[in-house]
């Protein structure tokens, strides 16, 4: 018994075994939470999406109804126009955060201040960051008290939630103050990786503060650049918390999710609105793959080179080729 | 060998355990059809507080949309019941955001002992998570505005207390604003606001519309208050064809809404309704800045303690009048539910507790509305309503029990659940984007789909 006990402790001591043991022991909790938490419910919500159902109550499988009334319903992909709002706001955000960025990367006086207080706004809760902004656009309150010591008449001021031409850039703003120094923190972070040589070379070929940026920092950073690129687009695709806590939806400001929480709580349609769900969710991996795809053409990824540089090299080498070939054949 | 052999049990263990972690996930569904769910044969008029069931013990949990008054209220009358039933302990929770909470936490059966039975639950569903009161017709005697929570003659909640629907104003704001005879119809109505607008400072009618539920408060009118049928709701309204048209004589529906779109396009209202701010309206009304509220009667207890001059704040009827005579109609607040899948000591306990809550706490009281008990008399600030008939909520016919959530989940309109319609209206209203005709022509299109839907034909 004790020979066999021995040779039982000696196997799974064994390199091998052992490192598979530590593998899976390792891998197990992680694994386990993100299937009980993530693929678990996503098949639980693909599942409810075949259904006509209620939270509680009978369930009525109805195949791809769901998927049709997502596609032939107007509010839906009505409320996706919105977005737009949202991403021309998330290239606003990102400008600001480069700009910010390599501006603080370098030695500036009160730097580690500006840093904390912009990195700050994302620290704050977005359910706290929408009641903070109902009361900053409230009539006669912050903003407006702010503009009118810069000497505008409250007349002249527009209502920023209630009137519909400017109330989605209200809100889309409020994301670009919560997000702007979470991308800003990044880019200071990809900045930082620099090998600083490069600024002096750069330095001695006198190159100004521009062409630093354009021909040194901006090609080191842009994988960093492209993923918060990325977020930005699938986060305004998915837009919810500002809306609903601050309008709540209303004047024209119900974002897809929005439209879709309606749905599932208030009318109850839960097979509608998780179709819903998996429609967004389609449209976010066809974005990013767009997006995936440009990066490649007109970045290259990682130490790769873009693909339109690849071609242009491929031809130049193949028009050096056939030079060379004529050129050859020309001597015989 | 002996490897090899070592291998294939740690995998079939493995496969073991997760097969059966899935069967478990799998089971706990097909139990909650509550085959070994404990039954109790007493029902509520059967039982005499102070005599039966003194000597039981139970820890109950409560939970409760009460949130301001669990440490406060809520502990004085569990003082007070236990000194009557000393083995009986209840601990409250407090849930902010209640009836979605509940609604997912009731569905894993495990929530408690005691709640206040949410709306989401269809009728012919409550069986499957509450236990009964007893039968209608035997409780219907000392109890009123059971209907709500009834299936098959069978209750499942009992009102904590009912509200009547009308408006909260200030009588400082209209007696300053010139207007002698409280008004009854839409018109009469609309006037005073211009009135109060003209002659005071304060805003005629607050909507509070950011604060979203206050907007859903305006489709409680649509029913008794515009009608005068205590039917209306699951006869005109389920039933009928096109309820939301004109009828041109300022009732219905189309009326009520109607009052809310021309005050918004009058400017009767604030100035900005995306900002509105609900904790703050109180105090407004209170110190004479609003006018008027179109809310509940729960509201009133609230309005008077927000600020110095609670002795301003009065409870009008609802400015609609129907062949001369005006109704409102009285409603019952959350309902106490028991959970079914409690122990049958709990339960009987949770029974008790309820009981004693509604017959002896004074909850309802304390809180401005009206008791579930038949002959308690009415509270002294509804005096107004003296020539106002009360309509009491009627139960669904027989089958149709759960018509009216099909048909109004189906046409989207959300009415009591989400205030669409109020919502739309005043947005449109502001914006002159639709007419009040292009609306109802709209919802009664939507309506009469989802009839179609459920096989109501006209």
């Amino acid at each position: 018994m004790s020979r066999e006990k021995s040779s039982f402790v000696k196997w799974i001591q064994s390199g091998k075994v052992n490192k598979r043991l530590c593998i899976f022991t390792f891998m197990l909790f992680p694994m386990l939470l993100l299937i009980v938490f993530t693929y678990v419910p996503f098949a639980k919500m693909f599942q409810f999406s075949l259904y006509e159902m209620k939270y509680l109550g009978a369930r009525e499988f109805v195949g791809l109804q769901n998927y049709l009334e997502v596609f032939s319903r107007d509010d839906c992909f009505q409320a996706l126009k919105l977005s737009g709002y949202y991403i021309i706001a998330s290239f606003v955000q990102l400008a600001i955060a480069l700009w910010f960025a390599s501006i603080l990367s370098f030695k500036v006086r009160g730097g580690g201040v500006f840093k904390g207080l912009m990195f700050f706004p994302y620290l704050v809760c977005g359910i706290a960051v929408g009641f903070i902004f109902k009361f900053f656009y409230t009539r006669g309150f912050v903003l407006d008290t702010v503009l009118q010591w810069c000497g505008f008449n409250l007349d002249q001021l527009p209502y920023w939630l209630k009137d519909k031409s400017i109330n989605n850039i209200s809100i889309a703003a409020t994301s670009v103050w919560r997000y702007m120094g979470q991308n800003m923190v990044l880019f200071i972070g990809a900045i930082m990786s620099v090998d600083d040589t490069l600024y002096e070379a750069a330095a001695i070929d006198g190159a100004t503060g521009w062409d630093k940026f354009r021909y040194v920092i901006f090609p080191s950073i842009k994988t960093i650049v492209v993923l918060n690129m990325i977020l930005a687009i699938t986060g305004s695709l998915s837009v919810f918390e500002p809306p609903y806590v601050i309008t709540g939806g209303s004047f024209g400001t119900g974002t897809y999710f929005v439209i879709m929480n309606e749905l599932a709580h208030e009318s109850q349609k839960v097979g509608l609105a998780s179709a819903m769900a998996i429609v967004l969710l389609v449209l976010i991996f066809i974005a990013t793959m767009i997006q995936k795809f440009i990066e490649a053409y007109f970045l290259g990824t990682g130490d790769k080179d873009s693909i339109r540089y690849r071609r242009r090299q491929k031809k130049i080498e193949q028009e050096r080729k056939e030079a060379v070939l004529a050129q050859a054949k020309g001597g015989m | 060998m002996k490897k090899q052999a070592v291998k294939k049990l740690t995998a079939v263990t493995l496969a073991g355990t997760m097969v059966v972690s899935m069967t478990a996930c799998g089971g706990s569904e097909s139990s909650k059809g509550g085959a070994e769910k404990a039954k109790i044969d007493v029902t509520f008029d059967q039982i005499n507080l102070g005599e039966d069931y003194t000597d039981l013990e139970a820890d109950l949990k409560f939970l409760t949309h009460k949130t301001d008054v669990i440490d406060t209220t809520f502990q004085s009358y569990i003082e007070e019941f236990q000194k009557t039933y000393p083995g009986i302990n209840i601990e409250y929770e407090g849930i902010t955001d209640y009836a979605g909470d509940v609604t997912t936490r009731l569905s894993t059966g495990d929530w408690g002992d005691i709640c206040m039975v949410p709306t989401t639950v269809d009728l012919d569903e409550l069986e499957n998570y509450f236990t009964s009161f007893g039968n209608y017709d035997t409780l219907s005697e000392q109890y009123r505005m059971l209907v709500g929570r009834m299936y098959n003659n069978k209750v499942y909640g009992i009102p904590s207390m009912g509200n009547v629907q009308g408006i909260v104003y200030n009588k400082k704001v209209f007696e300053e604003a010139g207007v002698k005879e409280l008004p009854k119809t839409p018109d009469e109505f609309l006037d005073v606001l211009q009135q109060i607008k003209d002659k005071t400072d304060a805003i005629p009618l607050y909507t509070n519309f950011a604060a979203d539920w206050t907007m859903n408060a305006w489709d409680a009118y649509i029913d008794g208050c515009a009608t005068g049928q205590a039917d209306f709701a699951h006869e005109g309204r389920v039933k009928g064809e096109n309820p939301f048209a004109d009828r041109g004589d300022q009732t219905g529906p189309y009326a009520v809404y109607n009052i809310l779109y021309e005050a918004v396009s009058r400017g009767l209202i604030e100035d900005d309704p995306t900002t509105t701010d609900w904790e703050g309206s109180k105090g407004m009304l209170n110190n004479g800045e609003i006018g008027c509220m179109v809310l509940g009667s729960w509201s009133i207890v609230q309005m008077q303690q927000a600020g110095e001059h609670g002795d301003d704040i009065a409870y009008m009827p609802f400015p609609i009048s129907v062949d001369g005579k005006q109704y409102a109609s009285a409603a019952p607040d959350y309902c106490y539910g028991i959970n079914c899948n409690s122990t049958e000591d709990e339960q009987i306990a949770a029974m008790v507790y309820i009981k004693w809550l509604v017959e002896e706490s004074g909850f309802e009281s304390d809180e401005g509305g009206i008791s579930a008990k038949v002959d308690a008399p009415f509270p002294e600030t509804l005096s107004a309503f003296d020539d106002v008939e009360l309509l009491f909520d009627v139960p669904a016919p027989e089958g149709e029990e759960t018509l009216d959530n099909d048909i109004n989940n189906e046409s989207e309109l959300g009415i009591n659940v989400s205030g669409a319609i109020p919502k739309e209206v005043l947005e449109s209203a502001l914006d002159g984007s639709m007419t009040m005709e292009e609306m109802s022509q709209e919802w009664n299109e939507a309506w009469t789909a989802a009839q179609e839907k459920y096989g109501v034909t006209h």
